[in-house]
């Protein structure tokens, strides 16, 4: 299991975690999970690398990401990648709750990214569109098409999982014709 | 007003093109004017001349791979109207490695101070509480002293230049007592005799400087005296000194129509300040650089000043230093930005220590200066 950060912000429903190293994290609709008791499963919606201090900005220098590692090295050690996570499930004494956690995990807790059997475990069910579509603040239907990726991923040859998930959300947006067949097309 | 600055600009203008006429008039014959300087007593600081004052060098070529180490410092000085004596001193560094492993490394250790061998200091035989030009001393020994454990742990990297914000020459010690004089200049030879040791050479960089050395050298040169003696200066019934058509140019204002090109450098110059008197063999030397935006002056102690090859080295890497900063070296802006306090940041300084002194249920008294600051009324 990789180390992919570790929180800097928490609350019930998500937490901020800073990367390791600038400009890597895990991918857009990846599931993560913290090693914080109980463990809190996330899906990550957002990707931020900027300055470290709030009063300075970054400046473009016109090199090349090579010349700037060997004529400006100091420039990476002024930034910070961090990644925002949306709560979808936490575990209590060894199965998976589809809820909000009672308590959010500690600040400076790591968080790793999810095995293939955790996303397989965490996305069976279509609890985490829900999660995800009454999650005010997140790009909802791109989240959508990336966690399902990531799930279909986890899972290979289950043809028949994407067509279940696909009546989910059919009936989660309702008449929303348009919107339905923009994600569906997306997603495949 | 503005018409009465034209007028005095065009003066100025007037001022900086005799002097330079007169800095190439004296570099042919430059021996004499040195050996001039040496016997003169005069009330200004003189540059001691140790060739042509004319000569300009071409940027030499930076190495591939480099290392740039700088230490600047800020502090939170005692203040009488809280409730503890104490203060802090906030040193930032920052090590810059260019080339193919280009790496960066920031770093600020915050050092509290509260103890009477720190709050207090021997001033001639005695010991008085440490007020801010004490304190601003030992900050500036600690960035040497943090520069020299930056070269330690950099020693095998080859190809490094030390880098400090302002001078090398302790000028504020000259009227000290000998004993706190002491306690500064024997730490910093010290530092000095290490990094000779490292060959690692250390510079002092000074962005916009009012200095004059090199100006008051011309005035020597322009005075009609043999051995120029300021005290006894004959000319004080005319109307102008002999010396003083020059007067009020700055050897930057002086530099700034000698060194055409960015990266050029001036020949380099001895300083003549009383204190590096105490130097021994690190007696600073000084040199001015076209920058580009401005002309920099660089201080060097005489055993860079003698190495060509430390000598080009800290030429080059100054320049490169102050081109990836925009006009100022990019090491000592990090250094500072890792350094500073600001006034926020010394509000929760005494916040914290007046709490830590309640919660050990000492009484805390604040004067009412301090106390009324706190809570303004309406």
């Amino acid at each position: 299991m990789s180390r992919v950060g570790e929180i800097v912000e928490s609350s019930t429903k998500g937490f901020v975690a800073r990367s390791p190293r600038i400009g890597q994290s895990p991918s857009f609709g990846c599931f993560v999970r913290t090693d914080s008791k109980p463990v809190v499963y996330g899906l990550v919606y957002e990707i931020i690398t900027e300055s470290r201090d709030p009063g300075r900005k970054p400046d473009p220098y016109g090199k090349s990401m090579e010349e700037l590692k060997r004529e400006q090295p100091e420039i990476f050690e002024l930034l910070k990648t961090e990644f925002r996570s949306l709560t979808i499930a936490y575990s209590e004494k060894e199965n998976i709750r589809f809820s909000l956690p009672p308590i959010p995990p500690h600040i400076h807790y790591f968080v790793y990214e999810c095995t293939r059997e955790e996303v397989e475990l965490l996305s069976s069910e279509d609890f985490f569109l829900r999660t995800i579509i009454s999650s005010p603040n997140v790009p909802v239907d791109d989240l959508i098409i990336s966690s399902l990726r990531h799930a279909q991923d986890a899972r290979q040859f289950d043809k028949d999982y994407l067509v279940r998930m696909g009546k989910s959300l059919a009936r989660f947006f309702k008449d929303d014709y348009e919107r339905l067949s923009s994600v569906l097309r997306r997603l495949v | 007003m503005i018409e009465e600055k034209k007028g005095l600009e065009e003066h100025s203008l007037e001022k900086i093109s005799l002097s330079l006429s007169e800095l190439k008039l004296r570099s042919k014959k430059w021996e004499e004017l040195s050996q001039k300087v040496k016997l003169s007593k005069t009330s200004w600081l003189l540059a001691g001349v140790l060739g042509p004052l004319d000569n300009t060098y071409f940027l030499p070529i930076r190495p591939q791979t480099c290392t740039v180490i700088a230490s600047d410092g800020s502090q939170i000085f005692p203040n009488r109207h809280e409730a503890l004596p104490c203060y802090l001193i906030n040193i930032g560094s920052a090590v810059l490695h260019y080339g193919e492993e280009g790496k960066a490394k920031l770093n600020s250790y915050p050092k509290f101070f509260y103890k009477d061998e720190d709050r207090l200091v021997i001033w001639d035989g005695r010991r008085i509480p440490a007020d801010s030009s004490v304190i601003s001393e030992r900050r500036a020994l600690m960035e040497f002293q943090e520069l020299l454990r930056l070269a330690d742990e950099n020693k095998n990297l080859g190809n490094t230049v030390a880098i400090c914000d302002g001078t090398l020459i302790f000028w504020r010690l000259e009227g000290t007592p000998s004993d706190f004089k002491n306690e500064i200049i024997q730490p910093f030879i010290s530092v000095m005799d290490r990094l000779k040791d490292l060959r690692i050479p250390i510079a002092g960089y000074i962005s916009f400087p009012g200095s004059t050395d090199v100006i008051n050298t011309l005035r020597v040169g322009l005075c009609p005296e043999e051995v120029s003696y300021c005290n006894r200066c004959p000319y004080t019934d005319l109307p102008e000194l002999p010396c003083s058509p020059i007067e009020g140019v700055t050897d930057r204002m002086l530099f700034s129509r000698v060194l055409s090109k960015p990266g050029e450098r001036s020949s380099v110059f001895q300083s003549s300040s009383k204190i590096l008197d105490l130097y021994g063999d690190h007696k600073i030397y000084f040199f001015y650089l076209n920058i580009g935006e401005e002309i920099a002056r660089v201080e060097i102690p005489k055993w860079v000043a003698n190495d060509k090859e430390l000598l080009d080295l800290t030429h080059t890497v100054i320049f490169d230093q102050a081109r990836k900063g925009s006009g100022y070296p990019v090491a000592l802006s990090e250094a500072h930005e890792q350094a500073v306090v600001k006034s926020r940041d010394r509000d929760f300084f005494f916040d914290l220590i007046r709490e830590g002194l309640v919660r050990s249920d000492f009484r805390v008294t604040v004067s009412r200066k301090g106390l009324s600051k706190r809570i303004p009324r309406i």
